[in-house]
């Protein structure tokens, strides 16, 4: 099984078995470093396979599969890009964009609203908001596409952007009202004294102070929101609309694909993602360990 | 103060608004020309050039008309379609199969009846192969415009028949001895790419076609009194699932897509395989010459007619709704015109359903003798997949993949679908 | 969508405003667009799911709880809930119990300074869209050109290879396991986040005590994460119920309806067989399951707080 069960935890003082704790943390380490480099190999292959089948042509690609591209085709990343990943690449960014500046502006406004108000129904509000986070998208996705037809949004970006905010927001909200709490009051005491109102506290003192928190929930949401692909295959139609996801999937014709364009549009809708998470990685981590436990 | 922030932010908002609704999409009439939504399903690079060059060289010639085009792949607008007719703005023109799949939406007063502008213009009319525009008819009426005439054929590696000293087989017993001749030879006999069931459905819609009396299968394929208990429904399957229990299908038939496996017969690695008409370009140019097609073989004691050819026509209904039918017919008769059928055959090796228009030097010679042999025909065996109610057809696609994977037999499927069939009965009602 | 699940704090806050009509006008925004967007689509689909009706003919006809009877005769329905089911177990056991795995070991002193590297390695495939992760798969499971047999071979375990998504004894497992191979990495990052929050006095007492790195696993580690390992098993058991995605873009439900799942069935009952009352049933028992999910971690998490 795993690993651990062939060391032994031995205390360090004990002189007399020193050696021999050595010999077992070596082996450990060694046993360990194998396992993880093994699951580490079984990610990255595939995704630096992906990027770099990406680059071969179709023959290439089915008789040549595990080998390097035999003629760099750098030609297939712009066939992709053209054949529509660029537009639904766009489509993602604009979307995104907007939903996420959504949700952190009324997140923020309804987490500050939550956090240092107290009124009746509080905590009835508090916990609607919250069993928001609970519910499948499925159960909603009949009738949510039925109503923004009847209110005239169906295939429109905003078929796309009102739902993810709605289904963003509670988390955001969550996030954001715990690390409210945590900001000390003294500072908006002293500005309510000088004669802030609750406007101005919420926008000089809360938003500033939130910062880190509010960076977490935007890289989250935007996460979330980048790869939606259910709704984004339901509730628009026009290819001018789609977003990556689903344009994924209409770039794949029945009869004849060519694999080479079709890696290569993986690639690029792969990469974005990829790259912020390793950029950001320290507001994404706080993001999940805010999120995940109190406090 | 407090005002000043609020409209602040009502005014950020108001521009988040603003800035999104302006980028999306404007349907409505700009400057007075009419606007027509024209949906079709080929996005794929190879084939959408061809329809813009088209919808431009229209629009240039009718300033006052506006195309605005769509296009949704072939799997997903089989669920789109019926979402998109739903909704509040319904194209004027989209795409369509023939048969059931038309039907329905005329059952359901979406698709109008075009049988007056059809009469209207004989000399349009009579530019089609009569055959292509008859599977777009219900009731007499007809409801569709057919861009594609689409057929089914068995295409064939010819330097791996000529190493066995195979000829192109006309009976399904010869059919069989082609295949064991193969197999016995350590070759793949037939490639089949089933990830997506339409492929060995495709099979069973020349199978069924063969096995069952036209009258039988006319009616069984009605969703108004579908009841399939014709044995030949369980003997096309048995059929196909002995293709395969003999082991002459290729393994994995689930796990690979149809153009996958295409690929696998480009690269020699089986002798035959059963592709569509409109991949025949592609055949010629990936197997350069050494291929060769033959129609789904005749089987002895089939109570169909043996001599039809499987396929079908696929193009275009046109709204009920539209408020501009006379524009969205100039535009129908442009894209069929003999011209842009020309057109569609040279440059995307498509066969046209303009008689005529798919001739040997405009198309592939292949292409023409498939169209030829369509024409020749006493009739088509439309895709079982969209030729009968969407429960039906759901019911034969999923249970097809089990057959091959062993794991059903033709009496339980066959059960199933006459279980189906009922329930679709008492509900067209 | 995944995320963490909340825990209902009640702490005593110094309340610096007490004007509610700020604080509503502060919230009410948030709130109409999730009342809207959330919870009046619940409802809707209740009342959708008493009428048969598609989505291009006008006319809908009630036919009361028809559906409801149906629903609980049809074998794909017990198919697909046993393929939730069978993806909340082994995502239990691969996510939760392999992630927690992970986490210690990386935390262990002797492997903590390779920490950063196989953490960021171990977390990409959650960023990455599962259109993308699916569709990549897709081609690594198939028999020709997919790699998954070529390794299989290459390690000489060639009787090992198979027509993965093909063949529907094993196609199910093989569409969980993308999902393991996507989601561990992230569960092992939960879990290092809540173990990193551990006071390392704990760990020293125990040394002292010379216990094993097993037994400081099982007495210190896991009691002091078990709120942490609660919400992992939550967001892993409803998102398990929540599955769609995967499934659709790699097999759609096939071979057969052997990998069918609740949201596919859903799915394919709306747009494909032109049945939205049925689709809508679905939909509600979706909602009911991971309702009913959901309060019992509701009540499994206060029970904790208060131990």
């Amino acid at each position: 099984m795993e690993p651990l069960v062939n060391t032994e935890k031995v205390a360090e003082f004990r002189s007399s078995r020193v050696n021999l704790t050595l010999v077992k943390n070596r082996l450990f380490q060694f046993v360990v470093f194998i396992w993880f480099s093994v699951f580490a190999l079984l990610i990255i292959y595939p995704i630096i396979w992906l990027a770099l089948s990406g680059l071969k042509s179709n023959s290439d690609f089915f008789l040549n599969t595990w080998s390097l591209p035999k003629e760099w085709l750098w030609s297939n990343y712009k066939a992709a890009w053209d054949a529509g990943i660029g537009k639904f690449f766009l489509n993602s960014v604009l979307v995104t964009l907007v939903s996420v500046m959504a949700v952190l502006l009324l997140g923020s406004m309804a987490a500050f609203g939550l956090s240092r108000f107290h009124f009746k129904g509080q905590n009835l509000v508090l916990v609607l908001i919250l069993s928001g986070l609970m519910l499948a998208p499925q159960v909603s996705l009949i009738p949510l596409f039925k109503l923004l037809q009847g209110l005239g949004l169906y295939n429109t970006y905003w078929a796309l952007i009102l739902p993810y905010v709605a289904f963003q927001l509670p988390f955001a909200i969550f996030l954001m009202r715990s690390y409210f709490l945590s900001i000390p009051r003294e500072l908006e005491e002293s500005a309510i004294i000088d004669g802030c109102n609750s406007w101005k506290v919420y926008w000089h003192i809360i938003i500033p102070m939130g910062k880190p928190i509010i960076a977490s929930c935007a890289l989250l949401a935007g996460m979330n929101v980048w790869n939606e692909f259910m709704f984004a295959l339901v509730f628009v139609e026009d290819s001018a609309l789609r977003t990556i996801p689903v344009g994924l999937m209409n770039l794949r014709s029945q009869l004849n694909t060519n694999f080479g364009i079709q890696l290569a549009g993986l690639a690029i809708s792969a990469l974005p993602m990829i790259i912020a998470y390793i950029l950001f990685q320290k507001q994404f981590v706080r993001g999940l360990s805010a999120g995940s436990v109190k406090g | 103060m407090k005002t000043k922030l609020v409209l602040t932010f009502m005014l950020v908002f108001a521009l988040l608004l603003a800035g999104c609704s302006s980028s999306s999409s404007t349907k409505e009439d700009e400057s007075g020309k009419v606007v027509l939504k024209f949906l079709h399903k080929w996005p794929q690079p190879e084939y959408a050039p061809y329809f813009e060059e088209v919808v431009k060289d229209f629009e240039k010639q009718n300033p006052n008309i506006k195309i605005k085009m769509e296009a949704i792949a072939d799997e997903p607008i089989k669920d789109k379609l019926r979402v998109i007719l739903g909704g509040n703005e319904v194209p004027d023109i989209m795409f369509s199969w023939s048969g059931e799949f038309a039907r329905k939406f005329v059952r359901a007063n979406a698709a109008l009846d075009l049988t007056p502008y059809l009469n209207e213009d004989t000399a349009w009319k009579n530019s089609f192969i009569p055959a292509s525009l008859q599977p777009f008819t219900s009731d007499g009426k007809n409801y569709g415009i057919p861009l594609r005439f689409n057929g089914k054929f068995f295409v064939y590696n010819k330097k791996i028949f000529e190493k066995y000293n195979l000829q192109e087989p006309a009976t399904w017993d010869e059919f069989l001895q082609t295949l064991d001749t193969l197999k016995k030879g350590g070759e793949t006999p037939l490639i089949l790419g089933n990830q997506d069931p339409w492929a060995a459905i495709h099979y069973l819609t020349g199978l069924n076609q063969k096995e069952v009396s036209q009258d039988v299968r006319m009616k069984d394929y009605n969703p108004g009194s579908g009841e399939f208990t014709d044995p030949g429904y369980v003997k096309a399957m048995e059929l196909l699932a002995d293709l395969n229990k003999k082991g002459y299908f290729m393994k994995n038939v689930n796990s690979s897509s149809h153009d996958m496996a295409k690929q696998l017969f480009f690269a020699g690695k089986g002798a035959i395989m059963y592709v569509e008409l409109e991949e025949f370009a592609d055949m010629d140019k990936n197997m350069k010459g050494n291929w060769g097609f033959f129609p789904m073989p005749s089987i002895a004691d089939g109570k169909g007619n043996q001599n039809f050819i499987t396929g079908a026509p696929d193009g275009f209904i046109v709204s009920s709704k539209t408020k501009h039918p006379k524009e969205a017919i100039q535009f129908l008769k442009f894209l069929t015109s003999k011209e842009n059928s020309l057109k569609l055959v040279k440059e995307i090796g498509w066969p046209s359903p303009i008689d005529g228009a798919t001739n040997p030097d405009t198309a592939l010679k292949e292409v023409a003798e498939g169209v030829e042999a369509m024409k020749k025909a006493e009739g088509m065996a439309e895709w079982l997949d969209t030729d009968v109610h969407a429960k039906v057809a759901d019911v034969y696609l999923s249970n097809i993949q089990l057959l091959l994977d062993g794991s059903k037999t033709p009496e339980q499927i066959i059960k199933e679908v006459q279980k189906v069939a009922k329930q679709v009965q008492s509900e067209v009602e | 969508m995944r995320f963490a699940c909340p825990f209902l704090e009640g702490e005593d806050m110094t309340r610096t405003f007490r004007n509610s009509r700020t604080a509503l006008l502060f919230i009410l925004p948030a709130l109409l667009l999730i009342l809207m967007f959330v919870f009046l689509p619940i409802v809707l689909n209740l009342y959708n799911s008493l009428f048969r009706w598609n989505s291009f003919e006008v006319g809908r006809a009630f036919v009361g709880l028809e559906y409801y009877g149906r629903l609980f005769k049809d074998p794909i329905f017990f198919t697909a809930l046993k393929n939730n089911s069978l993806y909340a177990v082994i995502s239990l056991l691969f996510q939760v119990g392999g992630g927690l795995v992970i986490a210690a070991i990386l935390e262990d002193k002797l492997i903590r300074r390779f920490q950063p590297f196989f953490r960021t390695v171990f977390f990409i495939p959650s960023v990455v869209s599962i259109a993308v992760v699916g569709l990549l798969w897709q081609l690594l499971y198939n028999p020709e050109v997919g790699l998954v047999n070529g390794a299989m071979k290459a390690i000489g375990q060639s009787e090992w290879a198979r027509s993965w998504l093909g063949d529907s004894e094993v196609a199910i497992y093989a569409v969980v396991a993308v999902s393991q191979w996507q989601y561990t990495g992230y569960m092992a990052m939960l879990f290092i986040l809540a173990m990193q929050k551990i006071p390392y006095e704990y760990y020293e007492a125990s040394m002292i005590d010379g216990a094993s790195k097993i037994k400081t696993f099982l007495f210190i580690t896991l009691p002091q994460i078990k709120e942490m390992i609660l919400v992992g098993t939550v967001i892993t058991v409803i998102g398990a119920f929540k599955v769609f995605d995967e499934v659709y873009i790699m097999t759609n439900g096939g071979p057969g309806r052997s990998t069918e799942v609740l949201g596919t069935m859903l799915y394919r009952a709306a747009f494909r067989n032109d049945e939205m009352g049925y689709a809508s049933t679905i939909g509600t028992v979706i909602f009911v399951i991971t309702l009913t999910l959901s309060l019992v971690q509701l009540k499994l998490g206060k029970s904790g707080q208060e131990v």
